[in-house]
């Protein structure tokens, strides 16, 4: 069923919560709602299902309004999946999960039919808790007792399955497991499923689709790749980020980089000669030492070339597969020549791209600091019979630095420096 | 509720409906059993203006304080009692009839003691003999604040159980001895002697009680006679500031005050009575079983508070 | 909508829930007979006998027998003393029993009573009041229940005014205001009590709780509200179990909350008022039993709600066949035999409980 939920706005009190909200789900689709705290995703949530009174707004489900619905209806139309469950109270699983029947058993006369007792029984294969059902639900863990809780939502045979960030509590394992089996059962069943996430990557992993909301407003909706994209995520939750594909699941992944402090930029240019993820760690503890910094030269499907680009470093770039062109070469030189200082990184050294080495051996020829970087143990950076290996020995021969981590280079550089 | 349309509907209600009439039915079932109408042949009104109605002399009485047991029996009536309370313990006889509790009334053993009618101090909580008097025994209160009132419940009991002209002469005899005392006490030119009465440490007889009237008679002049209720708990300080001549305290078998501990009560000893040894004990039956040993009593007061006129 | 998946019979694994009806049926069941057995021990126990002391004197069973179906010596005895009795034990207990368990859900603890909401400190006032003014010799023998009964269904109106805003109960204020309405309506009967020396024992005897007073008449007043209550409380099980999971999973769930919450307190209420004003204040049932009924068959309650309410009578009437012959003739308060049989009691279940559940 789809859900189209129209100028939706709510205010507690004098503070508006929601400010005239509109989106809507596709049938089947597993939406995910994000956005910083306070931002209004769980008041959205229960005012769809009615808990909470919106001033004015028309949620569709299906085409048809919720105007005028009984309890009961509502609750066949949605179920919802909280944070957490608590109970004191001694409830079996079997139940926690047959309170999901409770809109569908009419009379208050009747108990529970057996159509009821299969409806649970099948809900409780779905959701793997079968062997749970006589056990006490408040003793079980986070994980398990949210598997419980989904089984309840599914006996509920709702049209809308909504969940408020089910994962909260959850360690790793439980996360993966609800989100894997809120995707199956989402696959299977084809039940519409809005779930608020707090965690990002989640959403981005799991979402077809994701709304964001920001003090109240609907900020962006489309597919997690549309809307986690750096610029987005740092004006609503004010965080820097790198986005990046997973590559076993091809899933946007985003990774925040720490709270800017101030830097304070001196421009001092350092060129990095680096590759193969290493330059990383060294092109930020540089920018954030305020130095100016340029890379080179490294292939476009290198890490180190994606993290230049994320830190706008100016990089010189080499096709895929292709050793260091002349022309790449001698750019390369050039911006050795702009800097101050050179630093390498221990970057694994093939037959394309030597010449970086060969570079630092320029660098050093004109005058300039090298230090490099010492490789972490068993770390083989020599992939060229002993060639690099023999550079990196004549480069210190010849006096460049060797220093064991980014912290003693800043200080090298900074003694440079003056 | 909700409903549902459909048979299954209309057979649970009714199995509901069935299940909360039968209760109802089923529980008042017992209730079909009637009382039995007698003739009534004797009407009294008791000591609440509560016209009493007997079918007869009652020849199966049940006393449920102790006072009331003292007075049939004093009236000659003892053999017509055939259930006491726990506390009635005056005459002797008494002692050996069935017990039927105290304050809390076993409705039990009261209705199969098959009495006619039941004899109470106002001291009994009413609800239960007002259950009593729903199952078809009548009550007869006592209501006892004065010597008079004594007088008059041995006439009443008298007439009651059939033994009026024993009730006249014990009376005679009683009301003889008061005389004597009250003769002497209360003549011109006595002197009212202050007294303190003390039945718990601190806790007196006030105004409109027994004790009161007792020392009233015995020409005392209870220092209490203007506090608040019947048994008020007095302070310290007030007893020693109205300085009573006369201390006395009654005996029972809860009593552990002795004469020496007035001494011994900080402040007291400025008081007269304190400072002449004026402290007297007196028994508690004798002032508050309100039968014929209250007469006793009141000699025994009546020599303590003077005793330049019994010699 | 759901599709399902193949259509075979759920498996029996003997974690099957299949037998939940079954289960609950036969508890009920049980429960009945074991009721019934007890109501009938319980009317040849008193201290006539024929099990008991033997005030005035023994009978024997068949003596007791004949006077029950004919009018013979003691038939009266029994007709109109101890049989109404043993049925007001049973009544009471129920309503306190059910009441409890209806409080407990809607407060969601454990530790709640029939009485937290007032009805018995609003009762022990009415109650003090038709005593002191001497009610009973200018209305009826009926005044004094009649004043309890309506004090208490004031003090839980006052409560339930004071812990809701604007119509909506909130239940943490609702136990704070029937503490402090509870405290406020103490103070006043310590007051009555104390400036009212005659009444003295009229009163502690109604505080104590005792079924002393137990007549057809009292009977028959008391069994409509008692079982229609109880059949109401039982028809909204399921509302209860979604309530105690928080009242937006109840909402959720299709449960009215703020409806179930009215109604659930207006019927206790008026059940636990009901039965305050004619026995005074008998506690520990409306805690206890619904309590130790949870442990044993869960907390289901379209399962508990039977339960505890059957046990609750059978409770009471064990508890008041002690309290009438222990120290015969004399009666104990049978609110003195439920707190002393309760209370270790529970501490034994509990005990047992928390070493179980050590893995």
């Amino acid at each position: 069923m789809s859900l189209s939920v129209n100028h939706m706005s709510f205010s507690f009190g004098d503070v508006q919560v929601l400010k005239d909200i509109s989106f809507e789900v596709s049938p089947g689709e597993l939406m995910g709602v994000m956005g910083p705290n306070g931002s209004g995703k769980t008041t959205l949530l229960r005012c769809v299902t009615k808990f909470l009174p919106s001033e004015d707004g028309m949620v569709l489900v299906g085409s048809k309004p919720l105007n005028g619905l009984t309890p009961a209806e509502m609750a066949k139309t949605f179920a919802v999946v909280p944070q957490s469950s608590a109970t004191d109270f001694p409830f079996t699983v079997h139940d926690i999960v047959m309170m999901g029947r409770i809109p569908h058993i009419g009379s208050r006369l009747s108990g529970e039919s057996k159509k009821d007792i299969y409806v649970v029984h099948q809900a409780m294969e779905r959701t793997n808790t079968v062997q749970f059902a006589k056990r006490i639900f408040s003793e079980l863990s986070g994980g398990e007792k949210q598997r419980v809780i989904i089984a309840r939502a599914i006996a509920q045979k709702p049209k809308v399955l909504l969940l408020d960030e089910p994962t909260a509590y959850l360690d790793i394992s439980g996360q993966i497991e609800i989100m894997d089996l809120l995707k199956k059962l989402n696959r299977e069943e084809g039940i519409t499923t809005i779930a608020v996430l707090h965690d990002v990557n989640l959403a981005a992993r799991y979402c077809d689709r994701i709304a964001l909301l920001n003090q109240g407003r609907l900020e962006a909706i489309g597919t997690p790749k549309e809307v986690l994209n750096p610029e987005t995520i740092q004006s609503v939750y004010g965080v820097d980020v790198s986005v990046r594909r997973d590559p076993l699941t091809q899933a946007i992944y985003i990774m925040p980089h720490s709270a800017a402090t101030a830097i304070h930029k001196h421009g001092t240019r350092v060129h990095l000669l680096c590759g193969g993820g290493a330059g990383g760690i060294v092109m930020k503890s540089l920018h954030d030492g305020g130095y100016s910094v340029t890379a080179g030269v490294l292939n476009v499907l290198d890490s180190d070339y994606e993290n230049a680009k994320d830190m706008h470093i100016q990089v010189v770039a080499e096709a895929p597969f292709a050793p260091i062109s002349p022309e790449n070469h001698a750019e390369n030189l050039k911006l050795i020549d702009e800097s101050i200082a050179v630093v390498v990184s221990p970057f694994p050294v093939g037959p394309g791209n030597l010449r970086n080495l060969e570079a630092a051996t320029y660098a050093l020829k004109s005058g300039k600091k090298v230090i490099l970087l010492r490789p972490q143990e068993g770390q083989s950076v020599d992939f060229v019979d002993g060639r690099a290996d023999a550079l990196v020995k004549g480069l210190i021969i010849s006096g460049a630095t060797v220093v064991g981590d980014v912290e003693e280079l800043l200080s090298q550089l900074a003694t440079r420096r003056g | 509720m909700a409903s549902k349309s459909g048979s299954a509907f209309d057979w649970k209600v009714w199995m509901v409906i069935a299940i909360v009439a039968s209760s109802v039915v089923g529980f008042s079932a017992g209730y079909v059993l009637g009382g039995v109408q007698k003739k009534v042949t004797l009407s009294i009104v008791d000591d609440y203006g509560r016209t009493v109605e007997l079918h007869g002399i009652p020849q199966r009485i049940v006393s449920v304080a102790p006072s009331p047991t003292e007075i049939l029996f004093a009236v000659g009536a003892g053999s017509q009692v055939v259930g006491v309370d726990n506390y009635s313990d005056y005459p002797a006889e008494a002692r050996s009839l069935p017990q039927i509790g105290s304050y809390t009334l076993n409705m039990e053993v009261i209705m199969s003691l098959k009495p006619d009618l039941i004899v109470s101090s106002d001291l009994v909580p009413r609800a239960q003999l007002d259950q009593l008097e729903a199952q078809g025994v009548p009550y007869f209160i006592f209501a006892t604040r004065t010597m008079e009132d004594v007088i008059k419940d041995l006439r009443l009991a008298g007439s009651l159980t059939g033994h009026s002209l024993e009730a006249e002469s014990l009376v005679a005899g009683l009301q003889a001895r008061i005389n004597a005392v009250t003769n002497k006490t209360l003549a011109a030119g006595v002197e009212k002697v202050r007294t303190y009465i003390e039945y718990y440490p601190l806790w007196t007889y006030g105004p409109g009680s027994f004790g009161n009237d007792m020392i009233r008679l015995a020409g005392g002049a209870n220092i209490a006679s203007n506090a608040s209720n019947e048994y008020p708990e007095l302070t310290p300080e007030f007893i020693i500031a109205q300085n009573p001549q006369i201390i006395v305290y009654t005996v029972g078998p809860m009593t552990t005050t002795t004469a020496s501990d007035f001494a011994d009560r900080s402040g007291w000893s400025i008081t007269f009575a304190v400072s002449h040894d004026k402290i007297y004990s007196i028994d508690d039956n004798l002032v508050s079983r309100y039968g014929p040993r209250v007469v006793d009593g009141l000699e025994q007061l009546a020599e303590i508070i003077h005793p330049e006129l019994f010699t | 909508m759901v599709v399902l998946i193949g259509t075979e019979k759920p498996k029996e694994e003997g974690h099957s829930p299949t037998d939940v009806r079954s289960k609950r049926l036969l508890i009920i069941c049980a429960l009945g007979a074991l009721l019934v057995l007890t109501a009938f021990v319980a009317i040849l126990v008193g201290t006539l006998g024929p099990i008991g002391p033997g005030i005035p004197e023994k009978i024997s069973f068949s003596e007791a027998v004949n006077a029950i179906f004919t009018d013979s010596e003691y038939h009266w005895v029994f007709w109109n003393v101890r049989i109404p009795r043993v049925l007001l034990a049973g009544l009471v207990g129920a309503a306190l029993a059910c009441s409890g368990t209806a409080m407990q859900a809607i407060f969601r603890n454990s530790m709640a009573d029939p009485f937290v909401i007032g009805v018995s400190s609003g009762a022990a006032v009415g109650a003090a009041i038709a005593g002191l003014l001497g009610l009973a010799a200018i209305i009826g023998v009926f005044a004094p229940p009649m004043f309890a009964f309506v004090g208490a269904v004031i003090a839980a109106f006052s409560v339930y005014m004071l812990g809701s805003v604007r119509g909506k109960i909130y239940v943490d204020s609702l136990l704070l205001s029937g503490v402090a309405v509870a405290a406020f309506l103490g103070a006043m009967v310590s007051f009555l009590i104390y400036f009212a020396r005659q009444q003295y024992h009229q009163l502690i005897f109604w505080l104590l709780g005792s079924l002393t007073l137990a007549s057809w008449d009292v009977v028959q007043i008391l069994v409509f509200p008692i079982v229609a209550g109880a059949v109401v409380i039982f028809l909204y099980g399921r509302d209860l179990d979604a309530l105690l999971l928080g009242e937006e999973t109840a909402h959720n769930l299709g449960a009215n909350p703020e409806f179930l919450k009215k109604l659930m307190l207006f019927v206790s209420a008026l059940m636990a008022a009901a039965a305050v004003a004619f026995t005074g204040i008998i506690g520990f049932v409306g805690l206890i039993i619904p309590h130790i009924s949870r442990l044993i068959v869960g907390s289901s309650h379209r399962t508990l709600v039977p339960a505890a309410t059957l046990s609750g009578a059978i409770f009471l009437i064990l508890a008041d066949t002690l309290a009438r012959t222990a120290v015969a003739p004399t009666e104990l308060p049978v609110g003195i035999i439920t707190a002393l049989c309760g209370g270790p009691f529970f501490l034994y279940l509990l005990r047992r409980n928390s070493t179980g559940r050590d893995r």
